[in-house]
């Protein structure tokens, strides 16, 4: 069950640089790495910020183990994730932003370029964390797009690559900054003189 | 007394050398103090036992208690607790079941059974509400806890719960049990053999009333709370809701902690054929649950020839990697076995891998190979009926390896057969075995939760830094969960906190997170006094020497906990002296009157 020392070191360093960046607390986010039918996930309420290898546990693709007791609550979401779409990383974090915004939106559509041609729209969806609902929904949302915000708790995103998938959740979080900072204008009286084009 | 919630206030007390029986009322200021259950228990034990007394002697009192949550609306709530003084250990020891007699108990009406002296002919207590009375049990003795269960419930009526005991109880088996309802087990401690000692069969209850609660509204919210977070906790609604505890196999298994062949490994190649994947997949049939528990961590199993509850996982240990059976039917059946002759899975495993181990040195005659599930199961009936070497086997590892001066053979602490987890893979846990005033028990400080499991958070199990602080704010509090008296899987979700408020609501005292836990420090002290009175001294607060020497494979090779600094650190935060004796300050700050002489 020991993790592979080259999955450890990708998932330390990417859960490391989520945690710089405030987009998980303490014990908060989580980040998964697929190999075949197993993934390695992270241990639940592991701190992302200092991730040990005791911290990262194998559990399956296909069925559920033993092993789903210390791993990441929100591990049936992975699960779910892998099984539906062709995706081998997967990260998901509570940027505040992000958060914030959910509960104003169906669905966030980037106010900013670099955004909008990545993620196009990122939808908000519903479930408990941990919960088959959860699951559902956002594995239904991935197949489609690169991320996808839950209300009221964060955002998850899926990729080939962990650096790919960190890249959507930055971009996720960025975009609803824009989104936060030009409403904020508005209500100090500023106008948009000129509408995005794209 | 004045008004009181929660509790009933009465306990039942049973003369069974005369046969008189009788309600007397209990002290508010003992229930405030003690609060029921295992603190009830020890205050009554503690008043009315000579601590020298032998446990099979008439003069030792039996005590079944329930707390002041039984039976009310807040989850596991059908619990009891038995203590008495152990056979097996010869300390102050509880033993705590679930199933639905604990809820029954309290709505007839009692806090308490306290049950003293020895019947001349076998008996069985009948309770039915108001009414008490003994009845003679001659057509219940010699049989096994499933018959005798279904025997009383089809003459009384199937609402009156049962508990019993087995042949091996009656044959003063040192660690026989208690059995109810779906073989739920006041498993440890031989308590069992205790009631046998008495010639007392089985109680069988009913009981029509409610429980009155203080602030009924308060108590709805709470629980409304507490049904959110116990869906949302990985162990209660992941693991042993879908594997029940067997979830833990494979998981202790990786972590090098599984104890193999009598301790002599931490990993068993075979775990995943006795693993809750497997008991899944090849003997379960249904979950099941006790009173008022949404986790339904119970597991009703069948194999091709039999069928029973469980095993749980501390069952697939001793009687499986320990004597390196690596079939789940066949470690389910010798569990039924057990179950059914009323003997405590643990300890029968663990006192045969020790006959396993001196048969295959040449030390004993018997040929007892590892791995030999058939001849395990004719050990198991010999030792319920105290027959040939199951005589030897009957008094537990401790008298058996030392009377052949094996005693390194011998995995215990002071006397009870250690539980399911190698202490050189976590030495919270190590520290938590070697202080427990039941011996080598893992449920009263469960360290594997923050050192293995992660809950709430994951300390480094190979560090003895922090972990007497945490071990002790564990054992006060397992010892007021067992007051309560609630199942300590709540525990995995629930803080002092909740527990408090639960407290609060049901019985309209102000419990806090402070007097929760200090109400857990003085029944674990009393219990502590009790014991070096009857001779268990700190100087037993270790392990086996195999314990303390390091395995040479596995995840924790090389590992040693480094037990004599911990216990340090550990008399120091429980405000004892050094050498390991409560101060009669510390008892007198917990309201506990020091004895005579005490210093
Ligand atoms: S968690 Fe399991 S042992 Fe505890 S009360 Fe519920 S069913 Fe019984």
């Amino acid at each position: 069950m020991r993790v592979p020392e080259s999955v450890y070191k990708e998932l330390k360093e990417y859960c490391a640089r989520l945690a710089r960046r405030g987009y998980v607390t303490a014990h908060g986010g989580n980040a998964s790495i697929r190999s075949g039918n197993i993934m390695w996930i992270t241990r639940h309420a592991s701190s992302l910020e200092n991730l040990r290898p005791e911290d990262v546990i194998q559990v399956y693709i296909d069925k559920p183990s033993s092993f789903d007791a210390i791993a990441s609550t929100e591990t049936i979401v992975h699960r779910e994730i892998y099984r539906r779409t062709p995706n081998l990383a997967v990260l998901h974090a509570h940027p505040p932003h992000t958060v914030a915004m959910s509960f104003f939106v169906e669905e966030l559509i980037p106010p900013d370029s670099e955004g909008y041609y990545v993620l196009k729209r990122v939808p908000v969806v519903e479930g408990s964390p941990g919960s088959p609902e959860l699951a559902e929904n956002v594995a239904n949302a991935l197949k489609k797009y690169h991320a996808v915000i839950v209300r009221a708790h964060g955002v998850f995103a899926a990729a080939k690559f962990m650096d790919i998938a960190y890249q959507y959740i930055c971009m996720v979080e960025h975009s609803a900054k824009i989104l936060w900072l030009t409403e904020c204008l508005k209500i100090l009286g500023r106008e948009i003189i000129r509408p995005r084009v794209f | 007394m004045s008004e009181i919630f929660g509790w009933t206030g009465r306990a039942l007390l049973v003369d069974l050398s005369t046969g008189i029986t009788k309600r007397i009322e209990l002290e508010r200021e003992v229930l405030l103090k003690f609060m029921g259950g295992r603190g009830l228990g020890a205050k009554i034990v503690y008043d009315g036992v000579d601590p020298r007394t032998d446990p099979f002697h008439r003069d030792n009192i039996l005590v079944f208690a329930v707390g002041p949550l039984t039976a009310t609306k807040v989850y596991t709530s059908g619990r009891y607790c038995v203590v008495s003084k152990s056979p097996l250990t010869g300390g102050l020891f509880y033993s705590s079941s679930g199933g639905f007699f604990g809820a029954s108990l309290k709505k007839a009406g009692y806090d308490a059974i306290i049950i003293r002296g020895r019947a001349s002919d076998s008996v069985y207590l009948y309770i039915d509400d108001e009414e008490v009375k003994l009845e003679k049990a001659s057509h219940l003795w010699g049989k096994g806890t499933k018959e005798v269960r279904e025997i009383l419930k089809r003459d009384l009526g199937r609402e009156f719960r049962v508990v019993c005991i087995g042949p091996a109880g009656e044959n003063l088996v040192r660690y026989a049990c208690i059995v109810n309802d779906i073989s739920n087990a006041a498993g440890r401690g031989g308590l069992g053999a205790v009631m046998g000692s008495k010639n007392l069969k089985a109680i069988a209850v009913r009981g029509s009333r409610k429980v009155r609660v203080a602030d009924p509204d308060a108590l709805n919210d709470l629980m409304e709370k507490a049904k959110i977070r116990v869906i949302w906790n990985p162990i209660l609604d992941k693991a042993l809701a879908y594997y029940g505890t067997s979830s833990l196999v494979n998981i202790i298994n990786e972590h090098g902690m599984l104890p193999t062949r009598n301790f002599q490994l931490g990993y068993f190649e075979e775990a995943d054929a006795i693993s809750g994947e497997t008991l899944r997949e090849r003997i379960f049939v249904k979950r099941a649950s006790c009173y008022n528990c949404p986790v339904a961590c119970k597991r009703i199993t069948r194999t091709k020839s039999m069928g029973g509850e469980g095993p749980e996982y501390e069952t697939i240990g001793s009687l499986g990697s320990m004597l390196m059976i690596g079939d789940i039917e066949k470690v389910a059946e010798i569990n039924y076995l057990c179950n059914d002759l009323g003997l405590d899975t643990i300890s029968t495993g663990v006192t045969i891998a020790c006959a396993m181990e001196l048969s295959e040195r040449g030390v004993i005659d018997e040929k007892i190979e590892w791995g030999d599930a058939e001849k395990v199961k004719e050990l198991v009936g010999k030792i319920a009926a105290r027959e040939g070497i199951g005589n030897e086997l009957a008094e537990g590892s401790k008298r058996f390896a030392e009377k052949y001066g094996m005693s390194e053979c011998a995995m215990h602490v002071k006397g009870l057969e250690l539980a399911m987890y190698d202490p050189r893979g976590a030495f919270g846990q190590a520290l938590s075995y070697a202080t427990s005033n039941r011996g080598g028990c893992h449920l009263n400080a469960y360290m594997i939760a923050v050192e293995v499991l992660g809950v709430p958070y994951l300390m480094d199990r190979f560090s003895p830094t922090g972990k007497p602080p945490i071990v002790v704010y564990l054992q006060n509090l397992a010892a007021a969960i067992d007051s309560m008296v609630l199942c300590k899987f709540m525990a995995f979700e629930f803080d002092d906190e909740m527990f408090a408020n639960f407290l609060s609501a049901v019985t309209g005292e102000n419990y806090t997170q402070e007097t929760v836990v200090k109400t857990g420090e003085r029944i674990w002290n009393l219990e502590r006094v009790f014991n070096i009175r009857a001779g268990i001294e700190p100087s037993q607060d270790t392990l086996p020497s195999r314990l303390l020497s390091p395995l040479q494979n596995g995840p924790c090779k090389g590992k040693v906990p480094p037990l004599r600094q911990m216990l340090q650190e550990y008399y120091y935060v429980r405000g004892w002296r050094e050498d390991g004796i409560p101060t009669a300050e510390k008892l007198k700050e917990l309201g506990i009157e020091p004895p005579e002489g005490w210093e």
